[in-house]
């Protein structure tokens, strides 16, 4: 691997920023946002995005919840969440009706009662939209599967001039984060803050 | 919809406890709905994580012509000073914001003692 050398740019001047990695848009391939719609009420309205951690599917999701007509009902359980049911619940409205599209990310906080009890308290919602990593709790909608050609999209969007001179250790470095997009992008903000970073360190790993 | 921001002078680094003086301008199109127009003088981070926020001080206009004018006053606060770690940047900033649209005219502040930001990376 070759040693990466970047300037070091401040936090909010950093291209890995969080407000510019929230911004990019989901990369769809093989099937549009319409036709995701149309396969999820083919399913019944009730789907899960299925797919490992830091692999797109909240931002998935939260492009999905524009396509979808309806009131959103945004249900967001964080890793560690210590309540995750009560959690889940003081985020739903009284009552859940038709009129709603609930949207829940982080499911998997929920264990195998607090999941029924998920399900039971939103059975007369309009639609019901899950992010899982992985499938079974209910139909799978779509799979999401990064790869190191994502990664290398994703650097060339927010940091196009520095893009070619990071390529040769992308793919290295999506391997050795587990495909792990996420982590990538924030061991890449941390090579431009001017942070050691073991990750590009030819020596380590 | 025009919302424009400009500081007197056109100075944008202020010590603590300076005054912030300034003018809001604003032309609102024909059919645009605006309730109201508020300018907010807030602190914002940016960098890695989840971005926080606050907002410190609110001046508010109801039911404004469509177009207009307000020169504000805001006393700027005592800290924390605009500064840049390693992880993030810490920025304050004024904004004009037309409700409920949202839209926004922004226009960032440097606060401290010298006219550049900590920088304690």
């Amino acid at each position: 691997m070759s040693a990466v050398v970047v300037s070091r740019h401040r936090p909010a001047n950093n291209p890995f920023a969080s407000h510019r990695v929230e911004g990019l848009a989901f990369r769809f391939k093989g099937i549009g946002p319409e036709a995701l719609r149309r396969r999820l009420d083919d399913l019944g309205g009730r789907a899960a995005i299925v797919g490992p951690e830091g692999s797109g599917k909240t931002t998935l999701l939260e492009e999905l919840a524009r396509t979808l007509p309806g009131q959103s009902v945004w249900v967001r359980l964080g890793a560690g969440c210590h309540r995750p049911w009560h959690t889940a619940r003081t985020q739903l409205p009284s009552p859940v009706s038709t009129k709603h599209t609930v949207l829940i990310d982080g499911a998997e906080q929920l264990g195998h009662l607090g999941w029924h009890r998920f399900l039971f308290a939103t059975r007369r919602a309009g639609r019901l939209v899950t992010t899982l990593h992985r499938s079974g709790r209910l139909p799978t909608l779509i799979e999401c599967r990064p790869d190191h050609h994502l990664l290398r999209a994703l650097v060339e969007e927010l940091a196009p001039t520095e893009a070619p001179h990071l390529a040769p250790d992308l793919d290295d470095l999506f391997r050795r984060r587990n495909g792990n997009i996420r982590l990538c992008l924030r061991d890449l903000f941390d090579l431009f803050a001017g942070r050691s970073k073991p990750i590009f360190d030819p020596k380590s790993g | 919809m025009v919302l424009t921001l400009q500081t007197k002078d056109g100075g944008i680094w202020f010590k603590p406890a300076d005054l912030v003086e300034g003018r809001a301008s604003w032309h609102i199109d024909y059919g645009e709905e605006v309730d109201s127009i508020e300018l907010r003088l807030f602190w914002y981070t940016s960098g890695k994580g989840s971005q926080d926020v606050g907002i410190v001080r609110v001046l508010r206009d109801d039911s404004p012509d469509p177009s207009g004018h307000r020169d504000f006053s805001i006393r700027a606060p005592e800290g924390p000073y605009s500064f840049s770690g390693k992880l993030i940047t810490l920025s304050w900033a004024i904004e004009l914001v037309a409700l409920p649209s949202g839209e926004t005219e922004r226009l960032d502040l440097r606060i401290g003692p010298q006219p550049v930001e900590v920088d304690i990376a």
